[in-house]
């Protein structure tokens, strides 16, 4: 009786299991089927390089280039982690170091509330704070790629401290008892042996961050302006997440239009399962090594 | 050398005083800006008004987010546990569970307007449900499953150890030490990971666009209609540009779920932190 139940569950659990890791497949499978008709269609080369998005038959036949939306994609997220890189590593080093036990407990929740607050509170926040000053400082429209980025540097600065904390807390214990006893200040510990020390660990989280800004959706697209052109700073910008998000609702299902917004995804979810799929290797790798 | 490292100190200081400055901008610019807008009638009426949502309140948005959420969080909450359990406990070889963990973490890089495609091809086309709760609310769940796996793997692992031990050298069955040693260790991990997985899923607008959310609709009643999202109604507000008032509302909403939320979370965990 005991062994049978003892049967059922694990049964149960594997099962479960597979499921899980199954979606995975199916998420992919899925993606590849509804994408390749678009990418027979329109061609692998003029998808990536085309210059030209106009899904809609106007006068001359629809062109479904993405370049300038996967220029602006990268634009954004790469001057976004810049930001969230500078101002995080500054932070978790700063917690590290200026900041006993129990306090920390306490202000890593704080700074992990970020992380909770839903995308589009950020760009509502984004819309009414940085695109309006943006405007008062004498833009004629505060929609650009740098109010973008502003946004996003703080939505993914939580993942960037939280992480770049676990690293940098480790190496404080292991310098921390010969550093006293030399005399030297913690602050020249900081410098000299914690920040060279943890700079893989901040190359990871740093691409791991670009990888969840890449895939941002909402709050980008509230305040970019969405406008499919040559990106640059003060000037408007669509990521695909934004193009998915605005066009799926208006594509017929099945039509070419329909297949190139999924090729559009395909596109992000092969970029990000690269970037995931190699930081998650090499951390396990320098993890097992125990740099990190 | 005094020097880069009193230059060091000055820039660790800036960044801690822009970040915690950030965290109570946001809050206080949004409680400030959003709580006198909310009222009674706010809270318990559906939008009205010309343009949809300049006058009454977002009651089938507070209800319909909250299903979709139920829903995730079962989804993700079962196969997450299951999965973290299998982890931890049955696994015996090293290779596939480092492939398991290696597929959990794609999957949170799988982007959540990806996870609405995906959910829109599978749910609400091939299987045919359409728009509705079921389908935003499953899209929701595969988008927090690696969320709760990973935390619920990390709270299985920290069981301690010698009680397992004792559990197996006494030939108890996994299923009954599971139960009855496991599950009560870990029980407040494993509700904190529900809860911020379930806040991280009620946020989530992208997912939804596709897959459930619609601009207007009454209080749900059937799991396979479609069914208002508190995000997707404030994108709606904000995107219509006519009632700040009501969007500074939803949104102040939405913060204050997420602090409620995070700070139940933060307690169910801080007795292990101590």
């Amino acid at each position: 009786m005991h062994q049978a139940k003892d049967h059922v569950c694990r049964l149960t659990v594997m099962l479960l299991t597979l499921l899980s890791v199954g979606l995975l497949l199916f998420l992919v499978g899925f993606m590849l089927r509804q994408s390749f008709p678009a990418i027979r269609a329109v061609g692998l080369y003029e998808l990536l390089f085309g210059t030209e998005w106009r899904p809609v038959i106007y006068q001359d036949v629809p062109q479904y280039g993405l370049f300038y939306l996967v220029l602006s994609t990268l634009y954004v997220s790469a001057l976004a982690v810049l930001f969230a890189l500078v101002i995080g590593v500054g932070c978790a080093l700063f917690l590290t170091c200026a900041v006993g036990h129990r306090l920390r407990a306490l202000l890593v929740p704080c700074i992990d509330l970020l992380a909770g607050i839903p995308s589009v509170v950020y760009g509502f926040v984004g819309l009414y704070v940085v695109v309006r000053t943006m405007e008062r400082l004498g833009r004629a429209a505060g929609e650009s790629i740098l109010a973008g980025s502003i946004v996003l540097s703080v939505m993914i600065l939580p993942y960037m401290i939280s992480s770049c904390l676990h690293t940098m807390v480790q190496l404080r214990l292991r310098f921390e008892k010969a550093s006293a006893a030399l005399g030297v200040s913690h602050w020249h510990m900081a410098a000299e042996l914690i920040l060279p020390a943890s700079g893989k660990g901040i190359l990871i989280s740093t691409a791991l961050a670009a990888g969840r800004a890449m895939g941002e959706t909402m709050a980008v697209m509230m305040v970019m302006g969405n406008a499919v052109i040559r990106p640059t700073l003060l000037g408007k910008g669509e990521t695909i997440s934004a193009l998915i998000a605005l066009e799926m609702g208006t594509a017929e299902v099945g039509s070419l239009h329909f297949s190139a917004l999924y090729a559009a995804g395909l596109l992000l979810l092969v970029l990000l399962l690269a970037i995931h799929l190699g930081f998650s290797l090499l951390r396990r790798r320098l993890n097992r090594e125990g740099v990190l | 050398m005094k020097g880069t490292s009193r230059l060091i100190r000055l820039w660790a200081t800036v960044s801690f005083i822009l970040t915690f400055g950030t965290v109570f901008f946001l809050f206080i610019y949004v409680f400030c800006k959003g709580a006198g807008a909310v009222s009674w009638e706010f809270l318990t009426q559906g939008p009205k008004g010309a343009v949809l949502g300049t006058e009454g309140g977002i009651l089938p948005a507070i209800v319909g987010s909250l299903l979709y959420t139920a829903i995730a969080v079962l989804f993700a909450g079962v196969l997450g546990f299951g999965t973290a359990l299998y982890q931890v406990f049955y696994c015996r070889c090293r290779q596939v569970s480092g492939t398991i963990s290696l597929i959990m973490q794609c999957m949170a890089g799988v982007p959540s307007i990806v996870m609405g495609l995906f959910g829109y091809s599978l749910l609400v086309l091939a299987l045919g449900w359409g728009k509705c709760l079921l389908a935003g609310g499953i899209t929701q769940g595969i988008m927090i499953l690696p969320f709760i796996e990973v935390r619920a793997e990390k709270a299985f692992r920290e069981v301690d150890g010698g009680l397992l031990a004792a559990s197996w050298a006494m030939g108890v069955s996994r299923s009954y030490t599971i139960r009855r040693i496991v599950l009560p260790q870990a029980g407040g991990q494993l509700v904190s990971a529900v809860i911020l997985g379930g806040c991280y899923a009620m946020g989530a607008a992208a997912p939804l666009i596709f897959t459930g959310a619609v601009i207007f609709s009454r209080v749900p009643t059937d799991l396979m209609q479609p069914a208002m999202a508190l995000p997707y109604h404030l994108y709606i507000l904000l995107t219509q540009g006519t009632s700040p008032a009501n969007a500074y509302a939803t949104a102040f909403i939405m913060m204050l779920l997420v602090l409620i939320s995070n700070a139940i979370a933060t307690l169910l965990t801080w007795r292990k932190l101590q």
